[in-house]
């Protein structure tokens, strides 16, 4: 199949408008991001607690949300995460200021006193598998220990182990039943430790807790990486091309990042490490996307000198586009594939991308090229001027 | 098949062959990042002015022995004014040319002025940070000992000097708290003499009864430590009791030789241990000296036991305590680990659960499936023939990744995974270049041969070009990024090569050896 073959659109006719309207949404994208403070800034970069929770049943947000607001926690953010009917939520605070892990035990705490499950003692949807076995040595429910000291804490190692890895595959042990269903647990252990351990209503998933110090350094550096990134471009550009095309691919593909940052920010996703590294990959493609246009810019300007420049790049967009379409066509299929089945870890990094492509394919068409022409005509005057000048006086 | 044909085929086969057999069995040689497999990512910070002031403190010592010894310095006093300084009282004027000669022999590191009465003792910069540097080095060390007895298979450590930072990354840790109890605690073990009360009266309910029995407060060579009461059947801490004990301790936990779990004699967990030869003797003299007494052991400021003393002990003992088995584990552990050189805190933590990250290949996996059907439906609906050409490079392609990531022995990150279909996406379009070009050139009338070799050529710069700028990108992602972010980098990177040989190389071998077979190919179907 053919497609956008011979076309023979005029890309710079409204280059004007299209630059104009390019600008309103970048400044419109650094004022609510930077300006009004939109930005959804996790904790990777703020600092503070995050963590994945599962719990046994449905809990509903806003009695987390008084729980921990009656514990001191006013400022937690809650939200359900991951499939749904798998009973996760995320709950995120600020950084404490005493330490970097006290919210995640201030807010477990808090849970626990509020859903204490059923039984006393050991949680075993919080333990490790250390210390289930040392419960089980304790107990002793099988009459291992009379036997033999050693053998006894063998056996019941690998018991505590085999729970372990049932409640690490599944998340969560939704009841005694499930406890009792782990291969090695016979009715005798079952029964012993519904005596003397807990089930608890929630399980640990994930934490992560980032210091105020570490989170400046992030965002130092990766402020750092996009700003020396494009300088890389820019330079190499130059290098391979000439000024004029590294400026119009940069200044296009600083946009797309300003534009999108936007659109992130309106979309109230989370801004972590992970998205600084799909805004790295959205610069690499968007300037890729341009240097293939320019590529064929600067094999036309060899074949015509005298060509005005806006006909040239013109003729190299049309000439490009079957390609430009394509490449930006099978790109959106796999980050859009990753944005609808990827999950929720990855789903503002898709978003980066998946929206990044489009927005990196319009600037492409119609502000790269725009900024060579800009860039030509305020700084090619003043060298014809200047030219001029230097004949009048001789 | 001419030659050139057939070794660029050969090579191919070689190339492809090794990185497949480096991958294969895929689950057993790739590495998985933390946020796959589940595990822990610690920064912790050396808080290495415990350090100083631990050495300062030695060093102000020994130049009070060392003035009295040497210098027939009679009286003196001294106080720590500082991390990296103290001050001498009582030290006459007249005496500064032999505190002087001292200092010289002895206190190199030091730096002294007199301040009218007083002396001043400044640590020396160069000193300064060699004691920093140490105490990172040392920390490092025990973390290391500790995380190895703790038994986590392929535990990463590395050291930030500068910052006095120590990154420990555990895969596959099932209880990060224990694990953060342990690298974290100083486990300072003492023995001391009990002054009050007797053994066998369980300790002084409160700090009042003890304080009373002074007078209101206890004299200098005294300290009042407490004692927690735990419940024997849940182990939760339920009460406070407290011991009037000696300042000076008997021995120390550096007077240990080795210490391991044993039972007591009513089958509860209790730690034994042997003594250095000269922690024996001292012990031996103590223990024989005060048959009858108390002997508090003290763990961290806190009284673990205070059994009595039923006769002389010289080189093994017991520490008994109301430990869960656990907690004896752990504590041989950190005692046989040696104590901290100083404090450490936390600076960042992260676990990921194991059940998160299987959500996460599955989630990858199936993203990258249905997205890598896509595009192959694509280029083979836009491209027909020559679509299947761009599909094998595209299968090879994703082989080459996870070849060269097993090979180069990086580690797969769930951004990993994304960069992949990435990957996938972007792949296709070298191809893309190559083809539109050989397109324009059939559309110029050029023989089939003449538009494959002519539209290779003319891609070429185009395609170096684009993928130079990417490669430029995942170099800055790769220095600014921390585990994950660096393995999407690695993969980003893998990819973009792989894709330039699979296109320019593989592609264009496919195209000449379907175009060989017969003298003039009149069609091609693109």
């Amino acid at each position: 199949m053919e497609f956008l073959q011979h076309t023979d659109i005029d890309f710079m006719k409204y280059r004007r408008y299209w630059v104009g309207i390019s600008t309103v949404l970048s400044v419109v994208s650094i004022l609510a991001v930077f300006v009004h403070g939109k930005l959804n800034v996790g904790v990777d970069f703020a600092g503070g607690t995050q963590l994945t929770l599962q719990f046994r049943e449905r809990p509903e947000v806003d009695e987390l949300r008084g729980v921990l607001g009656a514990a001191g926690l006013d400022d937690a953010q809650i939200q359900r995460f991951g499939e749904e009917g798998s009973n996760e939520v995320l709950i995120r605070t600020p950084v404490a200021a005493e330490s970097a892990t006290a919210n995640q035990e201030r807010i477990l705490a808090a849970l626990d006193a509020r859903f204490p499950g059923e039984g006393a003692g050991l949680d075993l949807n919080r333990a490790g598998a250390g210390a289930v076995a040392g419960l089980l040595v304790q107990l002793d429910p099988e009459g291992v220990v009379a036997g033999g000291g050693d053998t006894a804490v063998a056996y019941y190692e690998g018991v505590a182990e085999a729970i372990l890895d049932a409640r690490q595959e599944q998340g969560i042990f939704t009841s005694w039943e499930e406890v009792g269903a782990v291969e090695g647990v016979g009715p005798e252990t079952l029964a012993a430790l519904r005596q003397s351990a807990r089930l608890g209503e929630l399980a640990l998933l994930g934490a992560e807790n980032v210091g105020p110090q570490v989170g400046r350094e992030l965002r130092t550096k990766g402020i750092l990486a996009v700003v020396l990134s494009l300088i890389g471009m820019l330079i190499y550009i130059w290098i391979r091309f000439e000024l004029r095309f590294g400026i119009g691919a940069v200044v296009a593909s600083f946009h797309d990042v300003l534009v999108v940052l936007g659109l992130y920010a309106l979309m109230d996703f989370e801004f972590n490490l992970t998205t600084v590294a799909a805004f790295l990959t959205l610069i690499g493609y968007s300037v890729n996307d341009t240097v293939v246009i320019f590529d064929r810019v600067r094999e036309n300007l060899r074949l015509t000198r005298r060509e005005p420049v806006v006909e040239v790049i013109n003729r190299s967009l049309n000439q490009t586009l079957s390609r430009t379409v394509l490449t930006s066509g099978t790109t959106l299929l796999a980050t859009g594939a990753l944005l609808a089945f990827g999950g929720d870890v990855l789903r503002g990094f898709a978003f980066v991308l998946t929206v990044g492509i489009v927005v990196g394919t319009y600037s492409s068409l119609y502000v790269a090229g725009p900024f060579v022409i800009l860039w030509e005509e305020v700084f090619g005057k003043r060298r014809a001027a200047a030219a001029k000048g230097a004949t009048k006086a001789a | 098949m001419n030659r050139s044909l057939l070794w660029r085929g050969v090579l191919i086969l070689i190339v492809v062959g090794i990185l497949a057999w480096s991958a294969y069995p895929l689950d057993e040689k790739l590495k998985l990042g933390l946020d796959l497999r589940g595990g822990m990512h610690l920064v912790l910070h050396v808080l290495a002015d415990d350090a100083l002031r631990a050495e300062t403190e030695t060093d102000m010592d020994r130049t009070l022995r060392l003035l009295r010894d040497e210098a027939e310095v009679t009286g003196a006093t001294a106080r720590r004014t500082g991390n990296t300084r103290f001050e001498v009282l009582g030290v006459p004027e007249e005496r500064d040319d032999a505190v002087a000669e001292v200092a010289e022999d002895f206190l190199a590191n030091w730096a002294w002025s007199r301040q009218d009465a007083r002396l001043v003792f400044d640590m020396r910069d160069a000193y300064e940070s060699d004691t920093r540097l140490q105490a990172v080095a040392q920390a490092r060390q025990t973390i290391d000992n500790r995380v190895n007895a703790y038994g986590v298979a392929e535990p990463v450590i590395t050291t930030d000097a500068d910052k006095e930072r120590i990154v420990v990354q555990l895969p596959g840790v099932d209880d990060p708290e224990r694990v953060k109890d342990l690298i974290q605690s100083t486990a300072f073990l003492e023995f001391r003499l009990v002054e009050w009360p007797e053994p066998g009266a369980g300790g002084a309910a409160t700090r009042e009864e003890v304080l009373a029995r002074y007078g209101g407060s206890v004299p200098p060579s005294v300290e009042l430590l407490p004692e927690e009461i735990r419940d024997p059947q849940t182990n939760d801490v339920v009460g406070e009791r407290y011991w009037a004990v000696q300042a000076t301790s008997v021995i120390t936990g550096r007077d240990l030789k080795n210490a391991r779990p044993g039972l007591g004699d009513f089958q509860q967990p209790v730690v034994n241990f042997t003594l250095s030869p000269e922690g024996g003797d001292r012990f031996g003299q103590a223990t024989g000296e005060n048959i009858g007494r108390g002997l508090a052991i003290i763990l961290d400021g806190k009284v673990v036991s205070a059994p009595r003393i039923n006769g002389r002990i010289d080189d093994q003992g017991m520490i008994e305590g109301s430990f869960t088995q656990q907690e004896v584990q752990d504590l041989v552990t950190t005692l046989r680990s040696g104590a901290l050189p100083a404090g450490i805190e936390y600076l960042e933590e992260r676990t990921v659960g194991p059940s998160l990250g299987q959500d996460s290949i599955r989630q990858g996996l199936r993203a990258g499936l249905i997205g890598g059907a896509l595009v192959v439906l694509t280029m083979l609906v836009v491209y027909k023939g020559s679509g299947i050409n761009a599909v094998v490079a595209l299968a090879l392609n994703v082989v080459l990744v996870f070849g060269a990531l097993a090979y180069f022995g990086a580690t797969l990150t769930l951004p990993g995974i994304a960069g992949i279909i990435l990957t996938v996406g972007m792949a296709v379009d070298a191809n893309v270049l190559v083809f539109e070009r050989i397109r324009e050139e059939l559309h110029k009338g050029r023989t089939v041969k003449s538009a494959i070799a002519n539209g290779f050529d003319k891609a070429r710069s185009s395609i170096f070009d684009a993928n130079v700028t990417t490669l430029i990108a995942a170099l800055f992602l790769f220095q600014f990024g921390t585990g994950p972010i660096r393995g999407f980098a690695v993969t980003l990177s893998v990819g973009i090569l792989s894709s330039i040989f699979t296109a320019l190389f593989v592609s264009r071998w496919i195209f000449d050896l379907v175009t060989s077979r017969r003298g003039r190919v009149e069609r091609l179907s693109i």
